[in-house]
């Protein structure tokens, strides 16, 4: 899977920016102050979630969650089962009132939204919602219908998405009759059929195979450079990678959230290289040098060290070990794949919620172990070699 | 331009309906056909008179009354056949027992003494039945039995007065015949209604107004259960429908297709079954309009008081049910409590079926009331099933 570059505030700016005239708003000129009367969010945030919580009688689904999803991005939600994505992706939507807390969508609450604000939110659900009875093409033209497109647009509209979801040639056939992976696409066709500015996908690429994935992966992208802003709940922890940032829900409480690769250095708390050396090597004495955290013998003659910044810290470590009278015989990065990040972060979070005396909500499972939740990160370890996305 | 999208949608709505019931075929051809395929068979079928009941009568060798079944086929009593007479009561009552016969009657041992003794001879029907219908229809008998033997008691005793001058009041009875002696008057029944009364003229606007609003009840019922447990209703929530928008697309759509049918079994009925068409049709249209809305009110609120496909299923038999019994298609309302007839009024097929009759059968609506009970009813349930609705689509 490619590589995308992380984001930078410029960046973030530049979208929001076009996002917001996308939406026929424009963006705060520099030196804007907001006055009383304005929203108190700002206008770059499309959804923020502050201090939500939501609780079904007894079991609370969400805790105090604090989110703010930036206007023009792509926003990857994923977490276990069960860890309250979709109870935080309905209270956005509107279908949940939070029981604590505020949930803003696009500058509106959710609980009384606006139809205006209605209009510009495409929402494709978990699981199949459309009318077995009626063909491809006809629940496409309903649900542009409820969001009042006129015929021409909505006639145009529908063989666009239709061919874009790659169901055109099946636009007759009832949606009854369709597969699961084309019934997905056949929701995905309906939530962006009026050209939504925030699109909450929840699970859009369950059950489509990995070119159509793609497809999908792309025509996100190419709304989010449109200025679409797109909240993605994902069973597969490796898309996390098409995201611009991405919300780790466990337990249903937020416990990451940044760009794909600041989670990834943060889960393992750095960067990870890994040594092999040409003879029998102890790196346990060795000095860390600068930009080393940690370093983990791994075998007799290679080890691993958690660096700030594998790009410079690297150099200084094989100097440093040549030094000590050490041959090194290779240096490479190791990427780990996104699912052993996640896992590693949920894991480090229920240890750190086990060892929380005033954690009373959480109950430890069997094999849980208290742990400080102020001790550095644990070290890195692989949960299947190979998986590792290894970068020489 | 909020306008134009509240209708875009509403027709979205009724188009979306429409098309799903007619990708049906089984459910169309059930609701067009259906209707008119038991009301012929209902027609052709029903004998519009009681079977006679058989009966058994017990006597004495020394009764003065004939002791041959035949003699009382003679006599012409009206819904009874005498098959047996017998002196064994035990043998006739285990007959009666064992469903062989209906009746068993015990006539007066010997009722001319107790009639010179000065009081009225006693004539026993006995009977088995735990229809109460049956049970009424069976004394009902029994008097008409009383009568005709009271009766031929009367022209026993004229016949032999004949050679006696009768005289009453000075005038000269002589020649009168027994007959009229012993049955002075006769009722003959003038209708007033333009049509004849027959079965299938009568129950066939009340069957069509039954099924018309058991179509429309169940229908839309379904439709917001299937809307809910489809996700669809959650989907609206974060679309611009609103619930009101909702409540007018269903009713259209379905006023629309019940409409449809109605018309189609109006055709069929004044075409195939000869049910006569005496008032205006337009008339017939708005009455058949209002009881269509109202039952689609009253299936709105099943829908929205409803968690699954099932319950919804069985509050609207259940609706039918109490339609049947109350609404005054089996049962004429004046025979309950005054406070079940309230309850019977609040059914729309309750004013629907009286005002079909009036207008099919007798050409003009008698009962202008209930034209209006339609609408008041129509409009509660509207509006409570749209308060419910719009706080189901309320962020829960």
């Amino acid at each position: 899977m490619p590589r995308r570059p992380g984001r930078n505030v410029a960046a973030v700016a530049s979208r929001a920016g076009r996002c917001l005239r996308a939406i026929g708003r424009e963006p705060p000129s520099r030196g804007h102050q907001p006055t009383r009367e304005e929203p108190v969010i700002e206008s770059q945030v499309a959804v923020r979630l502050a201090g939500v919580t939501r609780r079904f009688n007894d079991t609370i689904a969400v805790e105090d969650l604090d989110l703010e999803i930036p206007g023009g991005s792509v926003v990857g939600v994923v977490g276990p089962s069960g860890s309250g994505k979709t109870t935080t992706i309905r209270m956005i939507t509107g279908s949940l009132a939070p029981t604590a807390g505020k949930v803003q969508v696009l500058g509106d609450d959710p609980r009384s939204f606006h139809g205006r604000t209605r209009e510009r939110i495409g929402y494709m659900p978990q699981l199949f919602s459309l009318y077995p009875d009626l063909t491809v093409a006809e629940n496409v033209d309903f649900a542009a219908a409820v969001y009042g497109l006129v015929f021409f647009r909505r006639w145009r509209r529908r063989r666009a998405v239709l061919e874009l979801v790659d169901l055109w040639s099946v636009r007759r056939r009832r949606a009854g009759k369709l597969s699961g992976g084309m019934k997905r696409r056949l929701e995905l066709a309906a939530a962006l059929v009026h050209e939504p500015d925030l699109l909450i996908l929840d699970e859009p690429t369950a059950g489509i195979d990995p070119i159509l994935r793609r497809t999908v992966w792309d025509e996100i992208h190419r709304l989010r450079d449109a200025g679409v802003t797109s909240i993605v709940t994902t069973q597969y922890v490796t898309e996390a990678e098409e995201c611009n940032e991405v919300a780790l829900i466990s337990g249903g409480r937020l416990i990451a959230f940044g760009p794909p690769e600041q989670l990834r250095r943060d889960a393992l708390g750095g960067d990870v290289v890994e040594v092999t050396m040409s003879g029998l090597y102890d790196a346990t004495g060795l000095a860390r040098p600068d930009g080393v955290r940690g370093i983990r013998q791994t075998g007799p003659k290679t080890f691993e060290l958690v660096v700030d910044d594998a790009g410079t810290a690297t150099a200084e470590a094989v100097q440093s070990m040549s030094a000590s009278g050490g041959e090194v015989e290779s240096v490479r990065e190791i990427r780990p794949t996104f699912e052993d990040v996640f896992a590693h972060l949920v894991e480090r979070d229920r240890a750190s919620r086990a060892a929380d005396p005033d954690d009373a909500a959480y109950e430890a499972e069997e094999g849980d172990r208290p742990r400080d939740p102020d001790a550095p990160p644990e070290p890195y370890t692989p949960r299947a070699a190979s998986g590792r996305d290894e970068v020489e | 331009m909020a306008l134009v999208k509240l209708v875009i949608r509403i027709l979205a709505l009724v188009g979306k309906e429409i098309t799903e019931v007619l990708r049906r075929p089984g459910a169309v051809l059930s609701l067009v056909l259906g209707p008119f395929l038991i009301l012929a068979v209902f027609g052709l079928g029903y004998q519009g008179f009681k079977k006679d009941l058989t009966a058994i009568v017990i006597l004495q060798p020394s009764s003065p009354f004939p002791q041959d079944a035949q003699s009382y086929k003679d006599l012409g009593v009206r819904g009874i056949t005498v098959v047996q007479v017998t002196a064994d009561r035990a043998s006739a009552e285990a007959q009666l027992r064992s469903d062989q016969v209906d009746v068993v009657i015990i006539p007066p041992a010997d009722p001319i003494a107790d009639i010179k003794a000065g009081h009225q001879a006693e004539l026993t029907v006995v009977t088995n039945v735990a229809d109460p219908v049956a049970v009424n229809y069976t004394g009902f008998m029994a008097d008409t039995l009383a009568s005709t033997v009271n009766r031929e008691i009367y022209k026993l005793g004229a016949k032999e007065g004949e050679n006696y001058a009768i005289t009453i009041g000075g005038e000269d009875l002589s020649n009168v015949p027994p007959d009229v002696i012993a049955s002075p008057t006769k009722a003959t029944l003038v209708n007033l209604n333009p049509t004849p009364p027959t079965i299938v003229g009568f129950y066939g606007p009340a069957a069509l107004a039954l099924v018309l609003q058991h179509m429309a009840v169940t229908l839309i019922a379904l439709s917001i259960v299937r809307e809910r447990s489809g996700g669809s209703l959650d989907r609206f929530r974060a679309s611009p429908m609103r619930a009101n928008e909702v409540v007018i697309g269903k009713v259209l759509a379905f006023g629309i297709l019940g409409g449809g049918i109605a018309a189609l079994s109006v055709w069929l009925l004044v075409s195939f079954l000869g049910v006569p068409l005496l008032g205006a049709p337009g008339v017939l249209a708005l009455v058949i309009g209002m009881l269509l809305v109202a039952s689609l009110g009253l299936g709105l609120l099943i829908s929205v008081v409803s968690d699954s496909e099932r319950q919804a299923v069985q509050l609207s038999l259940l609706t039918l049910l109490a339609s049947m019994f109350f609404s005054g298609f089996v049962l004429r309302i004046e025979e309950f409590q005054p406070a079940v007839q309230a309850g019977a009024y609040l059914l729309p097929v309750t004013h629907g079926i009286t005002l079909m009759q009036e207008i099919m059968l007798g050409g003009s609506i008698v009962h202008g009331w209930q034209l209006l009970a339609l609408g008041v009813i129509a409009a509660v349930l509207l509006a409570v099933s749209w308060a419910l609705l719009y706080r189901e689509m309320r962020p829960e």
